[in-house]
């Protein structure tokens, strides 16, 4: 473990100068200072997490996926999604961790994995940073997490007063610190120590934002048809189906492949996300008596977005979808907190 | 190894469009490659620029370098696939999902229960038994369509009816003039089991309110939820598992279906 002074935070985290990814932050209260980009990192990695995650860089919003037909004689191209070539994820927070673990099994999930995911994914060294500070909204306590990381990053930070605590959790992160070695110093044990205080500090508050959750808490596993429980759907009459708590969340992966021409016979696939808030999201072909909509009804799509998470995801991936990172409460116009939904069916669904 | 996009199509020829009722026609068309299936399994066939949608060969698995995909016409992406003609193109891509468990099939008396456009898929599970009719003990096909002239495959009826251990009921819905076969839903071809019922095992698909309809009277004939196997149909696009929405409960019907037993999923909800 090492430790790094907060003005060589960019010397640590740059690829060639680079800074790699860096996931937007909420601006109310970040102050820009062009003059000192040092202090921007530096507020960036003690704030808490942004409204946005890691998601759309693995997997964006929207890409071309395909383009048929192959011309005669091509040999099948090798796939190479842009945003693929080396580069690091900077700033990912341990529920962010936890979400591309499980983006990790769905898209990797045999037979077939998908190699845009998957090859962003190998390309991307994840340099992961506490949160000393949760966000409002932030409850990954309350679904068996912590606020910060133990495992699955290749670096992880934790702010400490005027400085980081540094640890490597791969050869692929070692190997960064390798040749870092000029600006880090071997932690003390009264580092150590700080770590240990700021991650302690941060569980407190944490605490403190979900106090009114904490007889519900915690969210494990779940069973039951959510639709059919009243508790659940009236939740739904705020909802206005913009789909924002679908996109902004970490985990959520629905899309649907849509196909243009580009040229006269040529096309594109593209694949775009998609969202169980979204009316046409089980639409299918097919009159009345055929009954095409399994989720014909609102409250149907409503339960699915905390069915799949709480009881489906632990089936099919061995985790929950939800990873208590708190960004659909904070995106919702709605004001619908998934907190209250799941402590109304948790007492009924165990 | 070159890593290939699991989304691209293969893009195929059609050799053949054969008009099989008013609204029903089947596509014949020529991979570049074979086209490996086992029966059951499904193709995402793209028509080029509009998209893809999920069909079931209804061709027999023992020729994959010729698939047949037989479709009814009842939205936007039919539409387009029903104005195609010999010599255009269509993509492929697949197979996906488990195909009919034609292993449990062994010994048994399999009581195949199609509606509508839904003897499509069974036809190539029909195809493929009749290569083997010596390990299945019957093959009793129950078919209903809702007037004569949308009976699917009707040149075929006679020919499958010919064979020793296959029998083939075919009912529609209202009575016609000039119809001297069965009149009623198909559930009314099912007053008795074709045998025993530890020795049958029942395959259906249709439309989703038939399944339903069927099932139940399954059950009431006393087969067990385990000897039910129903061609489910969610919205699919991926075919691989990771799109998102074509679950029932835990199962994702493109990787675990889209034929599934109903002991599986008859305790989650809509499944009908």
């Amino acid at each position: 473990m090492y430790t790094v002074r907060v003005a060589d935070l960019s010397s640590l985290l740059s690829i060639d100068g680079a800074p790699g990814f860096l996931p937007p932050l909420k601006t109310t209260g970040a102050r820009s200072s062009a003059s000192n980009p040092e202090s921007d990192l530096n507020a960036a990695l003690r704030f808490p997490r942004g409204p946005c995650s890691f998601k759309s860089s693995l997997f964006p919003p929207k890409e071309v996926v395909a383009r048929y037909p192959r011309p005669a004689e091509q040999e099948p191209d090798e796939v190479a999604p842009s945003g693929s070539s080396p580069s690091r994820l900077v700033n990912v927070r341990a529920c962010e961790l936890r979400a591309m673990t499980y983006l990790d099994r769905v898209f990797g999930h045999e037979p077939v994995g998908d190699p845009f995911y998957q090859k962003r994914r190998q390309a991307h060294v994840v340099i992961s940073v506490d949160c000393a500070e949760p966000h409002p909204t932030c409850f990954c306590t309350l679904v068996d997490g912590k606020p910060y990381a133990e495992e699955g990053f290749d670096v992880n930070l934790t702010p400490i007063e005027g400085a980081y605590v540094v640890e490597a959790g791969s050869p692929a992160g070692e190997a960064l610190l390798e040749t870092r070695r000029q600006i880090l110093r071997e932690a003390t044990e009264a580092d150590v120590a700080a770590r240990r205080a700021v991650r302690e500090q941060a569980i407190e508050r944490l605490r403190a934002i979900n106090a009114a959750h904490a007889d519900a808490a915690p969210f494990g596993p779940m069973n039951g048809d959510f639709d059919a429980h009243a508790g659940v759907t009236r939740f739904g009459a705020t909802c206005v189906e913009c789909g924002a708590c679908t996109q902004i969340c970490p985990t959520c992966h629905c899309f649907y492949l849509v196909d243009h021409q580009t040229d006269k016979d040529r096309f594109h696939r593209l694949r775009a996300w998609d969202s169980c808030m979204w009316k046409g999201y089980s639409q299918m072909a097919g009159g009345e008596r055929m009954k095409p909509n399994p989720r014909s009804q609102f409250r149907t799509r409503f339960a699915n977005r905390f069915q799949h998470k709480y009881v489906w995801s632990p089936q099919q991936w061995d985790m929950l979808g939800c990873v208590g990172c708190g960004r659909c409460v904070e995106a919702c116009p709605g004001r619908i907190d998934i907190r209250e939904v799941l402590g109304e069916v948790s007492a009924w669904s165990r | 190894m070159v890593t290939l996009s699991p989304y691209e199509p293969m893009i195929s020829k059609v050799v053949e469009v054969i008009t099989e009722t008013p609204t029903i026609k089947t596509f014949v068309i020529e991979p570049p490659e074979p086209f490996v299936f086992r029966a059951g399994q499904f193709a995402q066939v793209t028509v080029p620029g509009e998209g893809e949608a999920p069909f079931t060969p209804s061709s027999d698995p023992a020729e994959p370098e010729r698939l047949e995909f037989t479709v009814i016409r009842t939205g936007r992406m039919t539409e387009r696939l029903h104005a195609v003609k010999p010599g255009d193109r269509l993509g492929v891509r697949g197979p996906f999902g488990q195909g009919y468990p034609i292993q449990e099939m062994a010994g048994k008396h399999v009581l195949i229960v199609g509606g509508g456009c839904g003897l499509a898929p069974l036809r190539s599970l029909i195809l493929a038994l009749l290569r083997q009719m010596d390990r299945i003990a019957g093959m009793h096909i129950r078919y209903g369509a809702r007037e004569s002239r949308e009976c699917l495959y009707q040149r075929a009826y006679d020919q499958w009816g010919a064979i020793p251990k296959v029998d083939v009921a075919c009912t529609i819905d209202v009575a016609e003039e000039g119809w001297r076969g069965h009149v009623g839903v198909v559930t009314t071809l099912l007053d008795k089991l074709p045998a025993p019922k530890d020795e049958v095992v029942a395959v259906s698909c249709g439309p989703e309110i038939m399944l339903k309809f069927v099932t139940q009277t399954l059950l009431e004939r006393g087969l067990d939820p385990d000897q039910i196997i129903l061609s489910m149909n969610r919205r699919m696009s991926c075919g691989i598992g990771k799109c998102g929405r074509c679950n029932i409960g835990p199962y994702y019907l493109c990787c675990d279906g889209p034929d599934i037993h109903y002991a599986k999923i008859k305790d989650f909800a809509h499944v009908f």
